[in-house]
C-alpha cells in the first residue's frame, strides 16, 4: 500500500518511535522549568505509614532502615526514604542503616546529605550508626533477626558494635522497634517473613510503584503497617511532614508524561477500532 | 543541594551529564559506538564496585574477626564459597552443588515456613473477615468483591479441574478479576517508569542550570 | 561413588539443610546449629557473588584475545576502568576500613557510575511510552478491563487526574484499594503453594534444575 493510500490512523501507527521519545523527554523537562503544581490527595498506606511511626516512635527507640534500593532508582525511593529519616529524626528515633545493594554506601552517603540539617545535630554512633552490606539472600535477613552480630561485626568503618554505644544492648529483632525497606525488589518479602511473623517487628515498605501493588494484600492484611509509593508517596510524605521536596517538584514532570501515556493508549485505540471498521 | 563548586565535582557533574547524553543517544537516534562506549564504562565500573562490595570487604568483614579468635569453623563456608567458582569449568562442575545445596536448603527452608502465615494464612483471614458492624454498603460491597474475586482468581489457576461449565464461569470472572489487577500494576509501572526518566530529565536541566540543583 | 558424591550426598545436604532451616521455626533464636548455618550461607552467598564478575571479565579478555572486530577496543577500556575502580577502591578499603574514602574510588561512584544506573534504568520510560501507544489495544473484554484500570491509575497518580475530573482519583483510587486487591492476593497465596510444592520437590530430590545439571552429566 502506498503511502498516498493510507488513512490519517495508519500514517498515526507508522511514525518513528523516535519522535515519541522526544516529544516525552522534552515533555518531562517543561515542570522543571514552568512547575505545574496541582494539590496532592495523601493515600491511605502513606498516611498509616506516617502515623504508624508517630504512634509507635518513642524517643531513643532504636529503627532499622533498610537500603534495598540502589543508586539507580533514587529518583523513585529516595524522596520518601528520605522524608522517613526526617520523620524518625524529629520522633528520636535511633536509626540503624544497613543494605542489600552492593552500592549501598553511596545511598547512605546521599540520606546523610538530603537530611543534612538533621543529623548535623546527631551524633555517629550514638543516634545513628551504618552497618554497610549483607548479601540479598532471605539467610542473611533471618540471622540479622537472630543476631546481628553474626552478621555485621563491626560497623562500616571497622569499630566493633560492642564498642558502639548505640548498639551495646541491640543484637536481635525484638531490639529493634520497627523495620523500614527502601525496596526495588523482594527484601521486604524477608522482612515479613522473617522478622514481622516470627518476632513480631512492625514493617513498613517504601518501595518503587509496582510494589504498591504487590505488597497490597500484606498492607491490607495488616502485616505492613504502611506503605509508600513510589515517588508519589515520597511527595504525600513530604507535605505530611511538611517539607516539600524533590518528589513534590517531580509530580509536575508526572503530570505531563503520564498524560502523554493515556493520550497514546487513547490514540492507538482510536485507530485501532477506525482501521478495523475500515 | 548547591551546584558543586569543588573542581573534581563540577568535572563528575559534566562527565555524568556527556555519559546520559551517550546512553540516550541510542533510544533517541540509533545505535553507535558512543552508546557503546558508555555501557562498557557502566559494566566496568560496576563490575569493580560489585567486587570491592562484596566478594572482597564485606567477606573479610564477616570471617577475618572470628577467623583471628581461633573460630576455624569459619573455614568451611569459605571453602564452600570458592567452591561454587567450580561453576567455570565444565569437568569439575559437580563440585559447585555443593555450596548450591547449602543455599538451596536454607532458601526452601526459611521461604517454605516463611510464606505459611503472612501469604496464606492471613490472606485468607483477611478475604473472609467481614467489615465491622455499622459498616456502609460500599464496605459490603468491597468485601463481597475481594472475596469472591479472590476466590475465582485462584480458580483460575487450578488446573486439575477442566475449565468448563460452573468452573468456566468462574474462572473467565477470575481472568477478569486478574486482568484489573494487572491494569492497576501497568498504571504504577508507568509511574515508576516516567519518575526513573524525569529524574534524567530534572538532572539535563540541573547541569545546565535552567532548574535548581 | 564418585556418582553418590556428585548427586546423592547432594540431595542429601540440601534436604538436611531445608528441614533444619524449617523445624527452627518452632525454636525461634534458641536453634545454634541453624544460625551457624545461616550465617554460613550468607558468606557462601557473598563469596560466590562475584562469580558472574569473573564470567564477564573474562569473556572480555576472549574478545581482547581474540580482536573481535567492534567488540575488542571497548573490552580493553571495560578491563581498564575496571582496573582504576577496583584497585582504588582496595586502596581505600586497605588504608581506611572504607573504600569510599578513597577519592577517585568515590569520583567514580558518585558520578559515572550513579549517572550511568540511573540513566540505563530510566530507559525503559521510552520503551513503556511506545508500548503504550503500540501494544495497548482493546482487542477483547480483558484487554479492556486491563487498558480501564490502568489508565484510571495512571490519571490517579497524576494529581492532574484530579483536575481533569473530580471523579477520576476516586475511581483510580478504588482500583488501587480494592480492584486490584484480589488478584494480587490471589498472586501471594497462588505462589506460596507453588513454593511449598517446589521446596518438597526439592526435598526429595525431585527438582534438580538449579544444582545446574546438565543432561547426559
Amino acid at each position: 500500500m502506498s503511502e498516498e493510500e493510507l488513512t490519517f490512523w495508519e500514517k498515526l501507527a507508522r511514525i518513528d518511535r523516535r519522535v515519541f521519545y522526544w516529544i516525552l523527554f522534552i515533555g518531562l523537562m517543561i515542570p522543571f522549568i514552568h512547575p505545574i503544581v496541582f494539590p496532592i490527595a495523601i493515600s491511605p498506606s502513606t498516611r498509616d505509614l506516617y502515623e504508624g511511626i508517630k504512634e509507635m516512635v518513642e524517643p531513643g527507640d532504636v529503627v532499622v532502615m533498610n537500603i534495598a534500593f540502589g543508586v539507580d532508582a533514587w529518583p523513585e525511593c529516595m524522596p520518601a526514604f528520605a522524608a522517613c529519616t526526617k520523620l524518625l529524626i524529629k520522633e528520636g528515633a535511633k536509626i540503624i542503616f544497613w543494605g542489600a545493594y552492593y552500592d549501598v554506601d553511596m545511598t547512605y552517603q546521599e540520606v546523610l546529605r538530603r537530611c543534612e540539617d538533621y543529623f548535623k545535630n546527631l551524633k555517629y554512633g550514638e543516634d545513628y550508626v551504618y552497618l554497610g552490606y549483607y548479601p540479598y539472600q532471605e539467610a542473611a535477613v533471618a540471622q540479622l533477626a537472630a543476631s546481628i552480630r553474626s552478621i555485621f561485626k563491626t560497623d562500616n568503618y571497622g569499630t566493633p558494635l560492642d564498642e558502639i554505644p548505640m548498639m551495646k544492648n541491640v543484637d536481635k529483632a525484638t531490639d529493634i522497634k520497627l523495620v523500614l525497606s527502601g525496596d526495588t525488589g523482594d527484601v521486604c518479602d524477608y522482612y515479613i517473613r522473617q522478622w514481622r511473623i516470627p518476632y513480631g517487628t512492625p514493617v513498613a515498605e517504601i518501595g518503587i510503584a509496582m510494589l504498591g501493588s504487590s505488597y497490597m494484600p500484606y498492607y491490607r492484611s495488616g502485616v505492613l503497617f504502611g506503605m509508600s509509593v513510589g515517588v508519589r508517596g515520597g511527595a504525600e510524605l513530604e507535605k505530611l511532614i511538611g517539607e516539600p521536596a524533590e518528589a513534590t517538584i517531580r509530580m509536575g514532570a508526572i503530570n505531563i508524561s503520564h498524560i502523554l501515556v493515556v493520550i497514546a493508549v487513547i490514540l492507538a485505540n482510536i485507530g485501532y477500532f477506525a482501521s478495523r471498521r475500515k | 543541594m548547591p551546584y558543586p563548586t569543588a573542581p573534581a565535582d563540577v568535572f563528575g557533574l559534566w562527565v555524568a551529564w556527556l555519559l546520559m547524553l551517550m546512553i540516550y543517544s541510542y533510544p533517541l537516534y540509533k545505535e553507535n559506538p558512543v552508546f557503546r562506549f558508555a555501557e562498557h564504562t557502566y559494566i566496568g565500573v560496576m563490575l569493580a564496585i560489585m567486587l570491592v562490595r562484596t566478594s572482597i570487604t564485606t567477606t573479610i568483614n564477616m570471617v577475618a574477626p572470628p577467623l583471628m579468635k581461633g573460630r576455624l569453623d569459619y573455614i568451611i563456608p569459605i571453602v564452600l564459597g570458592f567452591m561454587m567458582y567450580f561453576l567455570l569449568s565444565a569437568r569439575y562442575r559437580w563440585i559447585s552443588r555443593y555450596p548450591i545445596a547449602v543455599l538451596v536448603g536454607a532458601g526452601f527452608g526459611l521461604g517454605m515456613r516463611g510464606v505459611l502465615i503472612p501469604n496464606i494464612l492471613n490472606q485468607v483471614i483477611s478475604t473472609i473477615t467481614p467489615p465491622a458492624t455499622g459498616a456502609g454498603a460500599v464496605d459490603w460491597w468491597n468485601y463481597i468483591y475481594i472475596a469472591i474475586g479472590t476466590i475465582c482468581a485462584v480458580m483460575y489457576f487450578v488446573l486439575t479441574w477442566e475449565h468448563r461449565g460452573a468452573m468456566g464461569y468462574a474462572t473467565r470472572l477470575g481472568r477478569w478479576i486478574i486482568m484489573i489487577g494487572l491494569g492497576a500494576y501497568f498504571g504504577n509501572t508507568v509511574l515508576f517508569r516516567m519518575a526513573m526518566l524525569s529524574g534524567r530529565a530534572q538532572f539535563f536541566l540541573q547541569v545546565l542550570k535552567i532548574a535548581p540543583m | 561413588m564418585a556418582e553418590v558424591l556428585r548427586r546423592e550426598v547432594v540431595y542429601l545436604i540440601t534436604a538436611i539443610v531445608t528441614v533444619i532451616m524449617f523445624i527452627e521455626f518452632f525454636f525461634v533464636g534458641t536453634w545454634n546449629v541453624a544460625e551457624e548455618l545461616r550465617t554460613w550461607a550468607t558468606i557462601i552467598a557473598n563469596i560466590s557473588l562475584g562469580l558472574g564478575a569473573v564470567r564477564l571479565l573474562s569473556e572480555h579478555a576472549k574478545n581482547i584475545q581474540k580482536r573481535r572486530a567492534g567488540v575488542w577496543p571497548f573490552s580493553i577500556w571495560l578491563w581498564i576502568i575496571f582496573l582504576i575502580t577496583i584497585l582504588s577502591g582496595l586502596a581505600g578499603y586497605v588504608t581506611t576500613h572504607d573504600a569510599m574514602k578513597n577519592p577517585l574510588y568515590n569520583w567514580l561512584f558518585r558520578w559515572p557510575y550513579t549517572s550511568l544506573g540511573q540513566t540505563l534504568y530510566a530507559i525503559t520510560g521510552f520503551y513503556i511510552f511506545s508500548a503504550a501507544y503500540r501494544a495497548f489495544r482493546a482487542r477483547n473484554i480483558d484487554a479492556a478491563l486491563l487498558l480501564i484500570a490502568g489508565c484510571f491509575v495512571i490519571l490517579t497518580n497524576a494529581p492532574i487526574g484530579g483536575v481533569i475530573w473530580g471523579g477520576i482519583p476516586v475511581i483510580g483510587r478504588w482500583f488501587l484499594d480494592y480492584g486490584q486487591a484480589p488478584a494480587m492476593r490471589c498472586f501471594l497465596i497462588v505462589a506460596a503453594f507453588g513454593m511449598l510444592a517446589y521446596g518438597f520437590r526439592a526435598l526429595l530430590g525431585r527438582e534438580r534444575g538449579f544444582y545446574g545439571e546438565v543432561a547426559g552429566e
